[in-house]
Protein backbone atom coordinates (compact mmCIF):
# COMPACT_ATOMS: atom_id res chain seq x y z
CA UNK A 1 0.00 0.00 0.00
CA UNK A 2 1.12 3.24 -0.44
CA UNK A 3 0.36 7.02 1.02
CA UNK A 4 -0.85 9.06 -1.74
CA UNK A 5 0.18 12.97 -2.36
CA UNK A 6 -2.20 15.52 -2.18
CA UNK A 7 -2.55 16.06 -6.24
CA UNK A 8 -4.30 19.10 -4.96
CA UNK A 9 -2.95 22.57 -6.73
CA UNK A 10 -3.03 23.79 -3.62
CA UNK A 11 0.08 24.14 -1.35
CA UNK A 12 2.53 21.05 -1.02
CA UNK A 13 2.32 18.56 1.96
CA UNK A 14 1.12 19.91 5.30
CA UNK A 15 0.51 23.51 4.85
CA UNK A 16 -2.88 22.86 4.32
CA UNK A 17 -4.54 25.12 6.30
CA UNK A 18 -8.03 23.44 6.18
CA UNK A 19 -9.74 22.56 9.42
CA UNK A 20 -9.09 18.57 8.42
CA UNK A 21 -6.03 19.02 6.96
CA UNK A 22 -5.37 15.43 6.71
CA UNK A 23 -7.30 15.21 3.63
CA UNK A 24 -4.32 15.14 2.36
CA UNK A 25 -4.56 11.12 1.08
CA UNK A 26 -4.77 8.08 3.71
CA UNK A 27 -3.05 5.11 3.95
CA UNK A 28 -5.60 2.42 4.14
CA UNK A 29 -3.29 -0.27 5.26
CA UNK A 30 -3.78 -4.22 4.10
CA UNK A 31 -0.55 -5.55 6.08
CA UNK A 32 -2.07 -8.90 7.06
CA UNK A 33 -1.14 -12.09 3.76
CA UNK A 34 -4.29 -13.63 4.09
CA UNK A 35 -7.61 -12.78 2.93
CA UNK A 36 -9.30 -10.49 5.52
CA UNK A 37 -8.49 -6.90 4.32
CA UNK A 38 -8.71 -5.17 7.24
CA UNK A 39 -8.47 -0.85 7.45
CA UNK A 40 -4.75 -0.85 9.46
CA UNK A 41 -5.79 2.18 11.71
CA UNK A 42 -6.46 5.73 11.04
CA UNK A 43 -4.63 8.29 8.37
CA UNK A 44 -1.31 9.52 9.25
CA UNK A 45 -1.79 12.15 11.42
CA UNK A 46 -0.42 15.49 9.64
CA UNK A 47 0.78 18.28 12.42
CA UNK A 48 -1.06 20.94 12.36
CA UNK A 49 0.68 24.11 10.91
CA UNK A 50 0.60 27.25 13.27
CA UNK A 51 -0.83 30.29 11.76
CA UNK A 52 -0.44 34.03 12.20
CA UNK A 53 -3.97 35.20 12.73
CA UNK A 54 -5.41 37.27 10.35
CA UNK A 55 -6.45 41.11 10.24
CA UNK A 56 -8.81 41.16 12.99
CA UNK A 57 -9.16 37.39 13.22
CA UNK A 58 -7.77 34.21 14.96
CA UNK A 59 -5.87 31.10 13.08
CA UNK A 60 -9.41 29.50 12.44
CA UNK A 61 -10.68 32.51 10.83
CA UNK A 62 -7.87 32.45 8.08
CA UNK A 63 -8.40 28.77 7.41
CA UNK A 64 -9.63 27.62 3.89
CA UNK A 65 -12.95 25.86 3.71
CA UNK A 66 -12.36 22.24 3.92
CA UNK A 67 -14.67 21.89 0.95
CA UNK A 68 -12.92 23.70 -1.14
CA UNK A 69 -9.80 21.60 -1.13
CA UNK A 70 -9.54 18.55 -3.26
CA UNK A 71 -8.48 15.00 -0.76
CA UNK A 72 -7.22 12.20 -2.25
CA UNK A 73 -7.59 8.36 -0.36
CA UNK A 74 -5.84 5.54 -1.30
CA UNK A 75 -6.31 1.86 -0.23
CA UNK A 76 -4.68 -1.11 -1.19
CA UNK A 77 -6.67 -4.48 -0.63
CA UNK A 78 -4.42 -7.82 -1.17
CA UNK A 79 -5.87 -10.65 -2.19
CA UNK A 80 -5.01 -14.17 -2.24
CA UNK A 81 -4.62 -14.28 -6.24
CA UNK A 82 -5.08 -12.21 -9.42
CA UNK A 83 -8.58 -13.79 -9.93
CA UNK A 84 -9.94 -13.03 -6.91
CA UNK A 85 -8.71 -9.21 -6.88
CA UNK A 86 -10.43 -9.20 -10.46
CA UNK A 87 -13.56 -10.51 -8.89
CA UNK A 88 -13.61 -8.33 -6.14
CA UNK A 89 -13.03 -5.29 -8.78
CA UNK A 90 -15.78 -6.73 -10.75
CA UNK A 91 -18.08 -6.95 -7.89
CA UNK A 92 -17.59 -3.41 -6.40
CA UNK A 93 -17.18 -1.11 -9.60
CA UNK A 94 -20.23 -1.21 -11.46
CA UNK A 95 -22.30 0.59 -8.80
CA UNK A 96 -22.35 4.28 -9.40
CA UNK A 97 -21.53 7.41 -6.39
CA UNK A 98 -24.41 9.16 -5.50
CA UNK A 99 -24.52 13.00 -5.18
CA UNK A 100 -23.67 13.53 -9.03
CA UNK A 101 -19.84 13.64 -9.45
CA UNK A 102 -18.70 15.30 -6.03
CA UNK A 103 -16.57 11.68 -4.89
CA UNK A 104 -15.49 10.29 -8.03
CA UNK A 105 -13.08 6.73 -7.51
CA UNK A 106 -11.15 4.53 -9.19
CA UNK A 107 -10.74 0.95 -9.31
CA UNK A 108 -7.81 -0.80 -10.56
CA UNK A 109 -6.22 -4.59 -10.53
CA UNK A 110 -2.45 -4.74 -10.56
CA UNK A 111 -1.53 -8.80 -9.90
CA UNK A 112 -3.32 -9.58 -6.88
CA UNK A 113 -3.69 -6.38 -5.39
CA UNK A 114 -7.08 -4.52 -5.34
CA UNK A 115 -6.43 -0.72 -5.53
CA UNK A 116 -8.74 2.02 -5.06
CA UNK A 117 -8.14 5.75 -5.46
CA UNK A 118 -10.42 8.64 -4.19
CA UNK A 119 -10.83 12.04 -5.13
CA UNK A 120 -13.16 14.56 -4.01
CA UNK A 121 -13.31 18.21 -2.67
CA UNK A 122 -16.39 17.23 -0.22
CA UNK A 123 -14.29 15.78 3.02
CA UNK A 124 -17.68 14.82 4.41
CA UNK A 125 -18.79 13.03 1.20
CA UNK A 126 -15.39 11.31 0.84
CA UNK A 127 -15.70 10.11 4.45
CA UNK A 128 -18.90 8.61 3.79
CA UNK A 129 -17.90 6.95 0.75
CA UNK A 130 -15.36 5.56 1.87
CA UNK A 131 -16.73 3.87 4.81
CA UNK A 132 -19.68 2.59 2.58
CA UNK A 133 -17.02 0.94 0.73
CA UNK A 134 -15.61 -0.56 3.18
CA UNK A 135 -18.79 -2.31 4.37
CA UNK A 136 -19.32 -3.36 0.65
CA UNK A 137 -15.95 -4.83 0.45
CA UNK A 138 -16.11 -6.54 3.79
CA UNK A 139 -18.82 -8.14 2.37
CA UNK A 140 -17.56 -9.16 -1.06
CA UNK A 141 -14.76 -10.69 1.20
CA UNK A 142 -17.18 -12.68 3.22
CA UNK A 143 -18.68 -13.91 -0.02
CA UNK A 144 -15.74 -15.37 -1.02
CA UNK A 145 -14.75 -16.58 1.65
CA UNK A 146 -17.51 -18.72 2.90
CA UNK A 147 -18.71 -19.39 -1.14
CA UNK A 148 -15.02 -19.30 -3.57
CA UNK A 149 -12.81 -20.67 -4.16
CA UNK A 150 -13.53 -19.40 -7.28
CA UNK A 151 -13.84 -22.63 -10.38
CA UNK A 152 -11.44 -22.97 -12.44
CA UNK A 153 -12.48 -21.08 -15.91
CA UNK B 1 -34.16 -27.51 -17.19
CA UNK B 2 -32.54 -23.98 -16.12
CA UNK B 3 -32.46 -23.47 -12.74
CA UNK B 4 -31.82 -19.77 -11.25
CA UNK B 5 -30.73 -18.28 -8.04
CA UNK B 6 -32.49 -14.85 -7.23
CA UNK B 7 -31.95 -12.19 -4.66
CA UNK B 8 -34.32 -9.33 -3.70
CA UNK B 9 -33.04 -6.54 -1.36
CA UNK B 10 -34.54 -3.15 -1.92
CA UNK B 11 -36.63 -2.45 0.48
CA UNK B 12 -36.54 -3.82 3.92
CA UNK B 13 -37.30 -7.25 3.58
CA UNK B 14 -33.89 -9.35 1.89
CA UNK B 15 -34.91 -12.96 0.14
CA UNK B 16 -32.84 -15.45 -1.80
CA UNK B 17 -35.02 -18.09 -3.78
CA UNK B 18 -34.56 -20.62 -6.46
CA UNK B 19 -36.64 -21.10 -9.07
CA UNK B 20 -36.81 -24.42 -11.78
CA UNK B 21 -38.99 -24.83 -14.50
CA UNK B 22 -41.95 -23.31 -12.52
CA UNK B 23 -41.23 -24.75 -9.58
CA UNK B 24 -40.19 -22.21 -6.22
CA UNK B 25 -37.63 -24.74 -4.66
CA UNK B 26 -36.53 -22.56 -2.17
CA UNK B 27 -37.58 -19.03 -0.94
CA UNK B 28 -36.73 -17.62 2.52
CA UNK B 29 -36.64 -14.20 3.80
CA UNK B 30 -35.82 -11.58 6.44
CA UNK B 31 -37.47 -8.53 7.48
CA UNK B 32 -35.67 -5.70 9.09
CA UNK B 33 -38.33 -4.46 11.80
CA UNK B 34 -37.95 -0.95 12.84
CA UNK B 35 -39.70 0.03 16.40
CA UNK B 36 -42.89 1.57 16.70
CA UNK B 37 -43.10 4.91 15.48
CA UNK B 38 -39.32 5.14 13.07
CA UNK B 39 -39.15 3.69 9.66
CA UNK B 40 -36.05 1.87 7.91
CA UNK B 41 -33.35 4.07 6.97
CA UNK B 42 -31.37 2.91 4.05
CA UNK B 43 -27.73 2.83 5.80
CA UNK B 44 -29.22 0.44 8.83
CA UNK B 45 -31.22 -1.30 6.25
CA UNK B 46 -27.95 -2.08 4.19
CA UNK B 47 -26.56 -3.25 7.52
CA UNK B 48 -29.05 -5.59 8.30
CA UNK B 49 -29.14 -7.10 4.88
CA UNK B 50 -25.41 -7.63 4.41
CA UNK B 51 -25.51 -9.35 7.76
CA UNK B 52 -27.64 -12.03 6.85
CA UNK B 53 -27.32 -12.43 3.20
CA UNK B 54 -24.63 -15.56 2.82
CA UNK B 55 -27.14 -17.42 5.73
CA UNK B 56 -30.12 -16.61 3.45
CA UNK B 57 -28.20 -17.74 0.30
CA UNK B 58 -26.70 -21.00 2.18
CA UNK B 59 -30.74 -21.73 3.31
CA UNK B 60 -31.86 -21.30 -0.16
CA UNK B 61 -29.21 -23.73 -1.50
CA UNK B 62 -29.52 -26.24 0.73
CA UNK B 63 -33.99 -25.81 1.01
CA UNK B 64 -33.50 -26.92 -2.76
CA UNK B 65 -31.29 -29.56 -2.44
CA UNK B 66 -29.10 -28.00 -5.27
CA UNK B 67 -25.22 -26.85 -5.05
CA UNK B 68 -23.34 -24.15 -6.73
CA UNK B 69 -22.69 -25.80 -9.81
CA UNK B 70 -26.64 -26.85 -10.59
CA UNK B 71 -27.11 -22.92 -10.69
CA UNK B 72 -27.31 -22.18 -14.11
CA UNK B 73 -27.92 -18.38 -13.89
CA UNK B 74 -27.84 -15.68 -10.79
CA UNK B 75 -30.47 -12.68 -10.96
CA UNK B 76 -30.75 -10.17 -8.53
CA UNK B 77 -32.69 -6.78 -8.16
CA UNK B 78 -31.10 -3.95 -10.11
CA UNK B 79 -33.77 -2.08 -9.32
CA UNK B 80 -36.01 0.15 -8.23
CA UNK B 81 -35.72 0.84 -4.59
CA UNK B 82 -33.32 1.96 -2.09
CA UNK B 83 -29.90 2.46 -3.04
CA UNK B 84 -27.53 0.60 -0.18
CA UNK B 85 -29.36 -2.27 0.28
CA UNK B 86 -29.54 -2.44 -3.42
CA UNK B 87 -25.27 -2.29 -3.78
CA UNK B 88 -25.49 -5.14 -0.72
CA UNK B 89 -27.36 -7.48 -2.58
CA UNK B 90 -25.87 -6.81 -5.60
CA UNK B 91 -22.69 -6.98 -5.06
CA UNK B 92 -22.84 -11.02 -3.70
CA UNK B 93 -24.94 -11.84 -6.98
CA UNK B 94 -22.14 -10.22 -8.81
CA UNK B 95 -19.19 -12.30 -6.63
CA UNK B 96 -21.18 -15.46 -6.58
CA UNK B 97 -21.76 -15.50 -10.16
CA UNK B 98 -18.28 -14.78 -11.06
CA UNK B 99 -16.70 -17.40 -7.99
CA UNK B 100 -19.34 -20.40 -9.64
CA UNK B 101 -18.93 -18.93 -13.28
CA UNK B 102 -22.44 -18.10 -14.23
CA UNK B 103 -24.41 -15.28 -16.31
CA UNK B 104 -25.41 -12.84 -14.05
CA UNK B 105 -29.00 -11.13 -14.78
CA UNK B 106 -30.26 -7.44 -13.45
CA UNK B 107 -33.85 -7.75 -12.95
CA UNK B 108 -36.33 -5.05 -12.83
CA UNK B 109 -38.43 -5.56 -9.09
CA UNK B 110 -41.45 -4.51 -10.19
CA UNK B 111 -41.77 -7.35 -13.39
CA UNK B 112 -40.39 -9.63 -10.66
CA UNK B 113 -43.79 -8.85 -8.80
CA UNK B 114 -45.68 -9.37 -12.28
CA UNK B 115 -44.10 -12.45 -13.24
CA UNK B 116 -44.57 -14.32 -10.21
CA UNK B 117 -47.89 -13.54 -9.71
CA UNK B 118 -48.53 -15.09 -13.45
CA UNK B 119 -46.88 -18.29 -12.71
CA UNK B 120 -48.36 -18.39 -9.12
CA UNK B 121 -52.19 -17.53 -10.23
CA UNK B 122 -51.61 -18.89 -13.61
CA UNK B 123 -53.19 -15.42 -15.04
CA UNK B 124 -53.23 -15.11 -18.67
CA UNK B 125 -53.47 -11.28 -19.56
CA UNK B 126 -54.73 -9.66 -16.38
CA UNK B 127 -54.96 -6.14 -15.47
CA UNK B 128 -51.93 -5.77 -12.62
CA UNK B 129 -52.58 -3.70 -9.78
CA UNK B 130 -49.25 -3.74 -8.45
CA UNK B 131 -49.16 -1.79 -4.73
CA UNK B 132 -46.37 -1.65 -2.08
CA UNK B 133 -44.44 0.32 0.24
CA UNK B 134 -42.52 1.86 -2.66
CA UNK B 135 -44.77 1.46 -5.30
CA UNK B 136 -48.25 1.99 -7.13
CA UNK B 137 -49.12 1.20 -10.76
CA UNK B 138 -51.66 0.07 -13.11
CA UNK B 139 -50.03 -2.34 -15.17
CA UNK B 140 -51.50 -4.18 -18.26
CA UNK B 141 -49.17 -6.04 -21.18
CA UNK B 142 -48.93 -4.88 -24.91
CA UNK B 143 -46.14 -5.36 -27.19
CA UNK B 144 -43.49 -6.75 -25.41
CA UNK B 145 -43.97 -3.54 -22.75
CA UNK B 146 -45.44 -3.53 -19.31
CA UNK B 147 -47.81 -0.80 -19.88
CA UNK B 148 -48.27 1.93 -17.03
CA UNK B 149 -52.03 2.74 -17.68
CA UNK B 150 -51.93 4.26 -14.44
CA UNK B 151 -49.57 4.97 -11.54
CA UNK B 152 -49.56 7.31 -8.46
CA UNK B 153 -48.34 10.83 -8.63
CA UNK B 154 -46.46 11.33 -5.43
CA UNK B 155 -45.89 8.46 -2.51
CA UNK B 156 -46.92 4.56 -2.70
CA UNK B 157 -49.96 3.79 -1.39
CA UNK B 158 -48.25 1.19 1.34
CA UNK B 159 -46.02 4.44 2.10
CA UNK B 160 -49.18 6.38 3.21
CA UNK B 161 -49.79 3.03 5.38
CA UNK B 162 -46.64 2.84 6.65
CA UNK B 163 -46.30 6.44 7.83
CA UNK B 164 -50.09 6.86 9.26
CA UNK B 165 -48.75 3.93 11.18
CA UNK B 166 -45.47 5.80 12.62
CA UNK B 167 -48.10 8.65 13.71
CA UNK B 168 -50.37 6.21 15.88
CA UNK B 169 -47.11 3.99 17.17
CA UNK B 170 -48.10 1.28 15.55
CA UNK B 171 -46.07 -1.79 15.63
CA UNK B 172 -43.96 -2.45 12.16
CA UNK B 173 -44.18 -6.40 13.32
CA UNK B 174 -44.75 -8.39 11.09
CA UNK B 175 -45.25 -5.09 9.41
CA UNK B 176 -47.25 -1.94 9.77
CA UNK B 177 -49.50 -2.40 7.05
CA UNK B 178 -50.90 -6.14 8.52
CA UNK B 179 -51.48 -4.08 11.88
CA UNK B 180 -53.19 -1.64 10.43
CA UNK B 181 -55.32 -4.29 9.01
CA UNK B 182 -56.22 -6.10 12.23
CA UNK B 183 -56.94 -2.56 13.71
CA UNK B 184 -59.03 -1.75 10.83
CA UNK B 185 -61.58 -4.56 11.57
CA UNK B 186 -62.65 -3.58 14.75
CA UNK B 187 -63.32 -0.01 13.48
CA UNK B 188 -66.83 1.21 13.33
CA UNK B 189 -66.58 5.04 12.38
CA UNK B 190 -66.14 6.20 8.65
CA UNK B 191 -64.01 9.28 9.43
CA UNK B 192 -64.35 11.18 5.77
CA UNK B 193 -61.16 11.86 4.14
CA UNK B 194 -59.88 13.53 1.03
CA UNK B 195 -60.61 11.23 -1.89
CA UNK B 196 -57.71 11.59 -4.93
CA UNK B 197 -57.77 10.09 -8.19
CA UNK B 198 -56.88 11.78 -11.02
CA UNK B 199 -57.93 10.37 -14.01
CA UNK B 200 -55.89 7.01 -14.53
CA UNK B 201 -53.65 8.02 -11.35
CA UNK B 202 -53.76 8.61 -7.89
CA UNK B 203 -52.35 10.92 -5.38
CA UNK B 204 -51.42 9.62 -1.47
CA UNK B 205 -49.78 12.86 0.09
CA UNK B 206 -52.23 15.06 0.44
CA UNK B 207 -54.19 12.59 2.45
CA UNK B 208 -51.18 11.57 4.31
CA UNK B 209 -51.45 15.07 5.39
CA UNK B 210 -54.96 15.17 6.26
CA UNK B 211 -55.39 12.53 8.45
CA UNK B 212 -52.12 12.82 10.44
CA UNK B 213 -53.58 16.25 11.10
CA UNK B 214 -57.26 14.84 11.71
CA UNK B 215 -55.60 11.58 13.95
CA UNK B 216 -54.17 14.63 16.92
CA UNK B 217 -57.62 16.42 16.76
CA UNK B 218 -59.78 13.72 17.01
CA UNK B 219 -58.25 11.36 18.80
CA UNK B 220 -57.76 13.94 21.89
CA UNK B 221 -61.23 14.83 21.26
CA UNK B 222 -62.43 11.08 21.64
CA UNK B 223 -64.39 11.55 18.30
CA UNK B 224 -63.11 8.41 17.08
CA UNK B 225 -61.03 5.59 17.63
CA UNK B 226 -57.08 4.77 15.80
CA UNK B 227 -59.27 1.38 14.88
CA UNK B 228 -61.98 3.91 13.10
CA UNK B 229 -58.78 6.10 11.75
CA UNK B 230 -57.45 2.55 10.00
CA UNK B 231 -60.51 1.70 9.43
CA UNK B 232 -61.32 4.92 7.02
CA UNK B 233 -57.85 5.20 5.56
CA UNK B 234 -58.22 1.50 4.09
CA UNK B 235 -61.43 2.29 3.50
CA UNK B 236 -60.74 5.50 1.05
CA UNK B 237 -57.63 4.18 -0.46
CA UNK B 238 -58.64 0.92 -1.69
CA UNK B 239 -61.62 2.58 -3.26
CA UNK B 240 -59.16 4.27 -5.15
CA UNK B 241 -57.29 1.37 -6.34
CA UNK B 242 -60.05 0.02 -7.44
CA UNK B 243 -61.16 2.76 -9.25
CA UNK B 244 -58.21 3.43 -11.31
CA UNK B 245 -58.19 -0.16 -11.56
CA UNK B 246 -61.34 -0.59 -12.90
CA UNK B 247 -60.49 2.19 -15.52
CA UNK B 248 -57.65 0.50 -17.09
CA UNK B 249 -60.07 -2.59 -17.54
CA UNK B 250 -62.58 -1.07 -19.07
CA UNK B 251 -59.95 0.95 -21.60
CA UNK B 252 -58.34 -2.84 -22.24
CA UNK B 253 -61.37 -4.76 -22.72
CA UNK B 254 -59.76 -7.18 -20.27
CA UNK B 255 -61.61 -10.19 -17.96
CA UNK B 256 -58.68 -10.33 -15.44
CA UNK B 257 -57.16 -8.89 -12.64
CA UNK B 258 -54.11 -9.78 -10.75
CA UNK B 259 -53.13 -8.09 -7.20
CA UNK B 260 -49.40 -8.29 -6.59
CA UNK B 261 -46.54 -6.08 -4.61
CA UNK B 262 -46.76 -6.13 -0.19
CA UNK B 263 -50.10 -4.25 0.13
CA UNK B 264 -51.91 -7.20 -2.01
CA UNK B 265 -52.05 -9.28 1.40
CA UNK B 266 -54.72 -6.98 2.55
CA UNK B 267 -57.88 -9.44 2.38
CA UNK B 268 -59.94 -6.19 2.70
CA UNK B 269 -58.38 -4.85 -0.52
CA UNK B 270 -58.78 -8.06 -1.93
CA UNK B 271 -62.50 -8.31 -0.94
CA UNK B 272 -63.23 -4.48 -2.89
CA UNK B 273 -61.44 -5.56 -6.06
CA UNK B 274 -63.51 -8.89 -5.98
CA UNK B 275 -66.95 -6.62 -5.74
CA UNK B 276 -65.82 -4.65 -8.35
CA UNK B 277 -64.82 -7.60 -11.07
CA UNK B 278 -67.64 -9.41 -9.98
CA UNK B 279 -69.55 -6.25 -11.32
CA UNK B 280 -67.48 -6.74 -14.57
CA UNK B 281 -68.10 -10.46 -14.76
CA UNK B 282 -64.17 -10.42 -14.69
CA UNK B 283 -61.76 -12.74 -12.61
CA UNK B 284 -59.58 -11.23 -9.53
CA UNK B 285 -56.28 -12.94 -8.58
CA UNK B 286 -53.96 -12.88 -5.54
CA UNK B 287 -51.39 -14.40 -4.00
CA UNK B 288 -50.64 -15.37 -0.60
CA UNK B 289 -47.78 -13.65 1.76
CA UNK B 290 -45.36 -16.16 0.49
CA UNK B 291 -45.25 -14.50 -2.97
CA UNK B 292 -47.01 -10.98 -2.31
CA UNK B 293 -44.47 -9.55 -0.47
CA UNK B 294 -41.03 -8.83 -1.93
CA UNK B 295 -38.85 -11.92 -2.37
CA UNK B 296 -36.07 -13.69 -4.02
CA UNK B 297 -37.95 -16.21 -5.74
CA UNK B 298 -39.82 -13.64 -7.51
CA UNK B 299 -36.75 -12.38 -8.87
CA UNK B 300 -35.28 -15.62 -9.57
CA UNK B 301 -38.44 -16.59 -11.85
CA UNK B 302 -38.82 -13.02 -13.80
CA UNK B 303 -35.10 -14.21 -14.09
CA UNK B 304 -35.24 -17.67 -15.38
CA UNK B 305 -38.03 -15.99 -18.27
CA UNK B 306 -35.37 -13.47 -19.15
CA UNK B 307 -32.66 -16.12 -19.09
CA UNK B 308 -34.52 -18.16 -21.19
CA UNK B 309 -34.89 -15.25 -24.01
CA UNK B 310 -31.56 -14.93 -24.04
CA UNK B 311 -30.85 -11.95 -21.88
CA UNK B 312 -27.67 -11.52 -20.53
CA UNK B 313 -26.48 -8.18 -17.96
CA UNK B 314 -22.72 -7.81 -18.45
CA UNK B 315 -20.90 -6.95 -15.56
CA UNK B 316 -19.68 -3.34 -16.54
CA UNK B 317 -23.93 -2.65 -17.15
CA UNK B 318 -24.68 -4.26 -14.01
CA UNK B 319 -24.63 -1.28 -11.74
CA UNK B 320 -28.07 -0.67 -9.44
CA UNK B 321 -30.66 1.81 -10.21
CA UNK B 322 -32.61 3.57 -7.90
CA UNK B 323 -35.24 4.55 -10.69
CA UNK B 324 -36.40 1.80 -12.73
CA UNK B 325 -39.28 2.44 -14.75
CA UNK B 326 -41.56 -1.11 -15.23
CA UNK B 327 -41.97 -0.21 -19.05
CA UNK B 328 -38.67 -0.01 -19.80
CA UNK B 329 -37.77 -3.07 -19.90
CA UNK B 330 -37.97 -5.16 -23.41
CA UNK B 331 -40.16 -8.43 -22.45
CA UNK B 332 -38.97 -10.68 -25.41
CA UNK B 333 -40.38 -13.64 -22.99
CA UNK B 334 -43.73 -13.02 -24.07
CA UNK B 335 -45.45 -12.54 -27.51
Amino acid sequence: MQAADADAGGPAGGADNSLEGRGQGGCGGLCSAGTEAAVAGAAPRVPRPQHAPGPGGDALSTAGRPETRVHIFALGVPFPSHLEAEIACASLAPDREPHGGIVEKQLTVTDSVLAIRWRAENSRLLRISIINFLDQLSLVIRTMQRFGPPVSR
Amino acid sequence: MPAVLGFEGSANKIGVGVVRDGAVLANPRRTYVTPPGTGFLPGDTARHHRAVILDLLQEALTEAGLTSQDIDCIAYTKGPGMGAPLVSVAVVARTVAQLWNKPLLGVNHCIGHIEMGRLITGATSPTVLYVSGGNTQVIAYSEHRYRIFGETIDIAVGNCLDRFARVLKISNDPSPGYNIEQMAKRGKKLVELPYTVKGMDVSFSGILSFIEDVAQRMLATGECTPEDLCFSLQETVFAMLVEITERAMAHCGSQEALIVGGVGCNLRLQEMMETMCQERGARLFATDERFCIDNGAMIAQAGWEMFRAGHRTPLSDSGITQRFRTDEVEVTWRD
